[in-house]
């Protein structure tokens, strides 16, 4: 029995055996153009990336002695298969991804008994002949700017490649709402550059709203000679667009205090141009309400400028009637270069109830005067 | 204008005095506190008295012009005490008058019949007329009531001649004893006695000073004073919506009824000075001239004197007498009195010296 079982054991490891010899084993690589991979006899190149965009690359299989030297487009994840394939002994290669137009991961199925692959990395420049590569650069003539104000923008391209680009187009992403776009656009430069090649486009625009604005990228795509379609952005950057000068009057006032019925106050009023422009034909008009029981002397009031950042100052005069609370509404209606404009503020007067606070001493001091007399005359007849 | 200086002496002249002040005041205790006394001319009242509770009694007299006269429980009626307090305290007393400045007429008030007034009065004048040669002093003195007793009766008596020996000017009489029928008890009528005597004063004053037309002054005044027996009293009426006429104004202010003392004017005047004061509708010349004459007849002199002045005629009389028999009377009742008072004290003299004889010649033993 126990012969039996140890036949069976030798068996099993006999079998075993006989199975790996025979196994198809395989390896991944990422090459560069001009990488190359040996393994047995057979030498594979990675040659180029013929398209990135339908995932094809061009690898080149050799065996010394002539007997293979194919170079095959090879799409992406399909095996093909060299002298009948690993399982007859020959290769299978599969292109598994192209990362960009220089480099791809490639496997290389094998009997294990060929041995290991190995890569040899190419010594000579990895970039591939005839490659475009356009940059593209937006500028801006001014920094800074204010609403109203003309802009020039300046887009160069240049061709930093090896290949020619074709098909070249601008495209801005998005068009700015702040602005109005005058002459020159949308840009347009040369539909080829050559390598070293630059082209450049200048179109103008206007700032229409003010803030902050984010000026996005502008966009180039082309095509190689491949008819590759590529792309490139410039970078975005910020711009702040001042609001468009104006003037701006700012009324104070200032009253002396509250009043006491049927007594008098000053009311001081300081018209500040806070704008950065001119205020012309300023002309302050006055409301007060309720209209009976307060008159204010003084209120209106004409100047023919204020220059940005100077101040006009005056004063009424306030006469409280009755008492009460009065509302002092004043209007200054002026100009700026383009546009007529109105500013407004109003202030409370308050005209106190009439002050019988010190009445008393009309009272106290005759009262006194009184007593101290009779004091006086109650000592002079005391005996 | 004249310069009034007013004593008051002894509680009566006191009194009287104070009655003055307050009639200046137009009698109210609000004018009092509220306006000075309004005198006629540039009065001065002086209040003596060794009493210091009388002159704390008085309501409407400056206390600077209250004097009192330091003497140990006042002189109790007793004239000799009285002379001697004054003689004790005369500089201090001429002193206080002095500072009172020039004076014109003195109007020493007084009672015959107390202790102090009538004791201080005589002597007081005596110094006055010394000290200011010009001055005319009138003696303004106050009867007692017959009932009031013989010390009282005993001093009017002797202070009465005490006081026309003085040399003073005149003496206007007012007898408590004839004004008694004002009032039911003493108290108020001692007031309205006071307020006659204060208010027909004043009057006298004020004629006597007016810068009228037709004024007496006080030249007219002396020789009044000085008719008769230089005793007078002082007669006063004040007529009314019902009767203005100044004929009856006149007549009534001589009528013995509205007199201080009682006197028949038509016989025992010796002089007078009839003062009428109203407004000039009721002030007719011709019965003013008709009543002065019937006066005339009978007196000796009359001065006239008409004052214009709103309200109805108000008259006073001012006169000397010939003669005065009520005087007279009170004089023989007083001797009465002494001689009374006399008997009573030999008789109980007598008495006692009959008692003590039931023990003469013995002792005591023990
Ligand atoms: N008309 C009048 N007579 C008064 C008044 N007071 C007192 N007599 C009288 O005056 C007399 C008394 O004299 P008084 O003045 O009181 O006495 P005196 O001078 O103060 O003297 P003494 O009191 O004795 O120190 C009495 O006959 C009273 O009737 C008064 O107010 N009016
Ligand atoms: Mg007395």
């Amino acid at each position: 029995m126990k012969l039996v079982y140890l036949a069976i054991f030798l068996l099993l490891v006999l079998c075993a055996h006989a199975q790996n010899d025979d196994e198809t084993i395989f390896d991944e690589f990422t090459l560069n153009i001009g990488d190359r991979i040996e393994i047995g006899n057979y030498r594979i190149l990675f040659i180029e990336v013929q398209s990135e965009k339908d995932g094809l690359a061009i690898l080149g299989v050799s065996k010394p002695g002539g007997t293979l030297d194919e170079q095959r487009v090879m799409l992406v994840n399909n095996a093909n298969t060299f002298d009948g394939g690993a399982e007859e002994g020959g290769l299978t290669i599969t292109v598994e991804e192209i990362f960009d137009d220089q480099t791809a991961k490639v496997r290389v199925e094998h009997k294990e008994n060929m041995g290991t692959a190995r890569k040899r990395v190419s010594e000579g420049p990895k970039i591939a002949k005839n490659v475009p590569n356009l940059i593209v650069k937006k500028n801006l003539d001014k920094g800074r700017l204010t609403v109203g104000e003309d802009v020039k923008v300046t887009v160069t391209v240049k061709n930093i490649g090896t290949g020619t680009a074709s098909s070249i187009q601008l495209e801005d992403l998005p068009p700015l709402s702040e602005f109005t776009f005058l002459a020159g656009y949308p840009p347009k430069i040369k539909d080829k550059l050559e390598p070293e090649e630059s082209d450049s486009a200048i179109y103008v625009m206007t700032a229409v709203n003010d803030g902050s604005v984010k000026v996005p990228s502008i966009q180039v795509k082309y095509k190689d000679s491949k008819e590759n379609q590529k792309s490139n952005n410039s970078a975005p950057f910020d711009l702040i667009i001042d609001p468009k000068s104006k003037p701006q009057l700012n009324i104070e006032m200032v009253p002396s205090g509250p009043l006491p019925a049927g007594g008098q106050g000053l009311l001081n009023i300081s018209i500040a141009n806070i704008g950065r422009a001119s205020a012309t034909k300023i002309k302050i008009e006055s409301d007060i309400e309720p209209s009976v029981g307060f008159e204010a002397i003084g209120l209106d009031k004409t100047f023919f400028e204020i220059p940005p950042g100077k101040i006009e100052s005056y004063s009424a005069q306030l006469i409280g009637k009755n008492s009460g609370n009065y509302t002092i509404i004043l209007r200054a209606a002026y100009s700026s270069s383009e546009e007529s404009m109105l500013s407004e503020m109003q202030t409370e007067i308050v005209v106190l109830e009439r002050e019988y606070k010190y009445l008393y001493l009309l009272l106290i001091i005759p009262i006194m005067a009184i007593a101290v007399w009779i004091l006086k005359r109650y000592r002079e007849y005391k005996y | 204008m004249l310069n009034v200086l007013m004593l008051g002496i002894g509680q009566c002249g006191n009194r009287i005095l104070d009655a003055i002040n307050k009639e200046a005041f137009g009698g109210s205790m609000i004018n009092k506190y509220c306006f000075g006394p309004k005198f006629p001319s540039r009065v001065d009242t002086l209040a003596i008295n060794t009493a210091i509770n009388d002159l704390k009694e008085l309501r409407f007299t400056l206390a600077k012009d209250r004097l009192h006269v330091p003497n140990l429980h006042g002189v109790g009626a007793n004239r000799y005490n009285g002379k001697q307090a004054f003689w004790d305290n005369r500089d201090m007393i001429m002193e206080e008058i002095e500072k009172r400045g020039d004076i014109d007429i003195t109007f020493v008030i007084t009672s015959t019949s107390g202790g102090t007034g009538s004791s201080f009065s005589p002597l007081l004048i005596q110094e006055l007329k010394r000290r200011y040669r010009k001055i005319c002093v009138i003696i303004v003195a106050v009867l007692p009531f017959r009932e009031e007793g013989a010390i009282y009766l005993q001093n009017a008596a002797f202070s009465i001649r005490e006081l026309m020996e003085a040399e003073a000017d005149g003496l206007i009489l007012v007898d408590n004893q004839y004004l008694k029928r004002y009032s039911g008890d003493i108290a108020s009528a001692y007031d309205k006695i006071n307020s006659m005597v204060a208010q027909r004063l004043l009057f006298l004053i004020d004629s006597l000073d007016s810068e009228m037309l037709m004024v007496t002054d006080l030249g007219d005044f002396k020789t009044v004073m000085s008719g008769g027996l230089c005793i007078g009293t002082i007669g006063f009426f004040q007529s009314d919506k019902k009767n203005p006429s100044v004929k009856s104004a006149i007549e009534n202010s001589l009528k013995p009824s509205n007199l201080l003392y009682p006197a028949n004017v038509y016989d025992d005047a010796a002089r007078a000075m009839v003062i009428i004061q109203g407004s000039k509708e009721y002030l007719e010349v011709d019965e003013i001239t008709k009543e002065i004459e019937r006066l005339s007849a009978s007196a000796g002199q009359v001065f006239k004197g008409l004052v214009v002045k709103r309200g109805y005629p108000k008259v006073l009389s001012v006169f000397t007498l010939a003669s005065v028999p009520e005087l007279e009377s009170l004089y023989a009742q007083a001797a009465r009195a002494i001689q009374d008072e006399k008997d009573r004290k030999k008789r109980a003299k007598k008495q006692l010296t009959d008692a003590f004889a039931h023990i003469e010649d013995m002792d005591e033993i023990y």
